[in-house]
């Protein structure tokens, strides 16, 4: 399905099944002045249904740019695919060594820096949540979204498929947020709740965010942030304070 | 080039590229640096011939593709690979998995039980292990246990019990020089300390910035008693064969100094 976060930018969402809930597993598609950029190219397990919508919504044009959050396999695994469909993709990667990585001809942006992609400016920022060390959040600064992966998930239900946090009852539930943290970023049963809140207020003190779209969950809408983020802060306490360490 | 570093445990690295910009060598070298040297963050991997069966226990990256199967086809002579682990999906492990089970078609994937991204990572038919699991090798034997300190949750640490050796995969590692290509760490050039380790954790698992501090050193002090391992083989370092308890006790000074430090960057 596709849904639209801004005027430029487009969702294109795929999720897998877990025994009672979904997980996302996304690209967004970004339409920039003089070309089409993707973040991140989504599982090899939706390779067609990615490849087709893409193909759509860019009017059979393609995509020109893909930005990685990180080489994980579920981010990087159509790359090549994007590559033999549309020519020549150029591909914007933070990894410091893409070759060990398994990404061929990949651009550097830095973490920390910004770049120009087809005329429009990006930020690169360093993850509080994420898993890989070479991970980046993605900050467009023409629409104000910030694109994160692997934090600020969550699971949904198959109906909440397309939903944006807007479309829940009260924002996107707690308890899909604290699951999908719980078995994804691991790490978290050692966090202090207070160092990751004071990371997160930071970055998005630093870029005023209209969006947050991540790639394992649904779009949380600016106005609903906050809410969102108490919750995400009260999921990281009780993961950590279920792992008792004695 | 691999080493034995004892009987039927062989050790293949890949150095990867120069790391010394990362290090910021021009400016403050750090005291283990020497100018002039390559600085590197190796890809290690395992290859166990027991006296039954064979294991490899992580692959390398795709940038090392010929040399891991040039280096597994010369250890093992006319002896088959029984077992492919991987230990976690991400490329710089997992990167020659399915090659390696191309040119052993008899070979099990082995994978961890952990997480509920299986099919993400084209490890839904590996045989899954978890704490507790073992594989007899015959004269050596390999036991699987959950992974304490981790990047994402498909993960596996494993142990071989008649060493009393644990690979603690990306936990443990640290940069080194090129001239200590396969050395164990009581053979490098230069001592390995608290801030060779720091340069690793401070980067890779940059999560240490976020964490309850007395926690992560209590859970240390948990696998030192579960382990109490003779030797250590790390995924990114040196194989550290004498005082290998010393170098997890090190880990807490590290944990407490990425608290001042915070993220040096990057790697991978
Ligand atoms: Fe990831
Ligand atoms: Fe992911
Ligand atoms: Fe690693």
């Amino acid at each position: 399905m596709t849904v639209n976060i801004t005027d430029s930018v487009t969702w294109i969402n795929e999720s897998i099944a877990h025994s009672d809930f979904n997980e996302h597993v996304s690209v967004y598609l970004i339409e920039a002045e003089t070309g089409y950029i993707v973040v991140d190219s989504g599982s090899v397990h939706h390779r067609r249904s990615i490849s087709e919508q893409l193909q759509d919504a860019t009017d059979d044009k393609g995509v020109d740019a893909i930005i990685l959050s990180h080489s994980d396999y579920p981010h990087s695994g159509n790359i090549s695919e994007f590559r033999d469909r549309w020519g020549d993709v150029e591909l914007i990667a933070s990894s410091g060594s893409p070759e060990i990585q398994g990404l061929q001809n990949a651009t550097k942006c830095t973490i920390g820096g910004s770049m120009d992609v087809l005329g429009r400016e990006f930020s690169f920022i360093d993850p509080p949540l994420a898993d890989r060390s070479h991970t980046t959040w993605i900050y467009d600064h023409a629409s104000r979204v910030l694109f994160t992966a692997d934090g600020f998930g969550n699971y949904h239900q198959p109906e909440e498929e397309d939903y944006t946090s807007a479309d829940f009852d009260n924002v996107t539930p707690f308890e899909e947020i604290y699951q999908y943290h719980r078995d994804n970023l691991v790490w978290l049963r050692y966090v202090d709740p207070g160092k990751l809140r004071d990371a997160l207020d930071a970055t998005l003190n630093q870029f005023e965010v209209s969006s947050v779209a991540p790639i394992h969950g649904n779009p949380i809408r600016g106005s609903d942030l906050d809410t969102y983020l108490d919750r995400l802060i009260r999921a990281a306490d009780k993961i950590t304070n279920e792992y008792v360490v004695a | 080039m691999a080493r034995e570093i004892s009987p039927g445990i062989h050790w293949l690295q890949e150095l990867g590229p120069d790391q010394r910009d990362n290090f910021e060598l021009r400016d403050e070298p750090p005291s283990w640096c020497t100018p002039g040297d390559t600085v590197h963050i190796p890809q290690c991997a395992y290859l166990l011939v027991g006296s039954d069966r064979t294991l490899l226990f992580d692959t390398l990256s795709p940038a090392s593709t010929e040399k891991l199967k040039d280096e597994v086809s010369s250890i093992l002579g006319d002896r088959s690979l029984d077992y492919v682990v991987v230990s976690h999906p991400d490329i710089p492990h997992a990167g020659n998995a399915i090659e390696m089970l191309r040119e052993y078609p008899k070979a099990e994937l082995v994978g961890p039980g952990y997480g509920n991204d299986h099919e993400l990572y084209h490890l839904d038919d590996a045989m899954k292990v978890v704490e507790g699991d073992t594989i007899d090798l015959g004269d050596l034997a390999v036991e699987f246990h959950e992974a304490a300190f981790l990047d994402a949750p498909v993960f596996v640490w494993m142990t071989e019990r008649t060493t009393e050796t644990l690979f603690p995969v990306d936990w443990m590692g640290f940069p080194h020089l090129s001239e200590d290509e396969l050395n164990f760490v009581d053979e490098a050039h230069h001592d390995v300390g608290v801030e060779q380790l720091l340069h690793f954790h401070a980067r890779v698992l940059f999560w240490h910035k976020y964490v309850d501090v007395e926690k992560v050193q209590r859970e240390i002090d948990n696998l030192i008693e579960k382990y109490n391992p003779s030797m250590i083989a790390p995924a990114h370092g040196l194989v550290i064969r004498e005082d290998a308890v010393e170098y997890m006790e090190k880990m807490k000074d590290v944990v407490a100094r990425i608290q001042q430090t915070g993220r040096l960057g990057i790697i991978g």
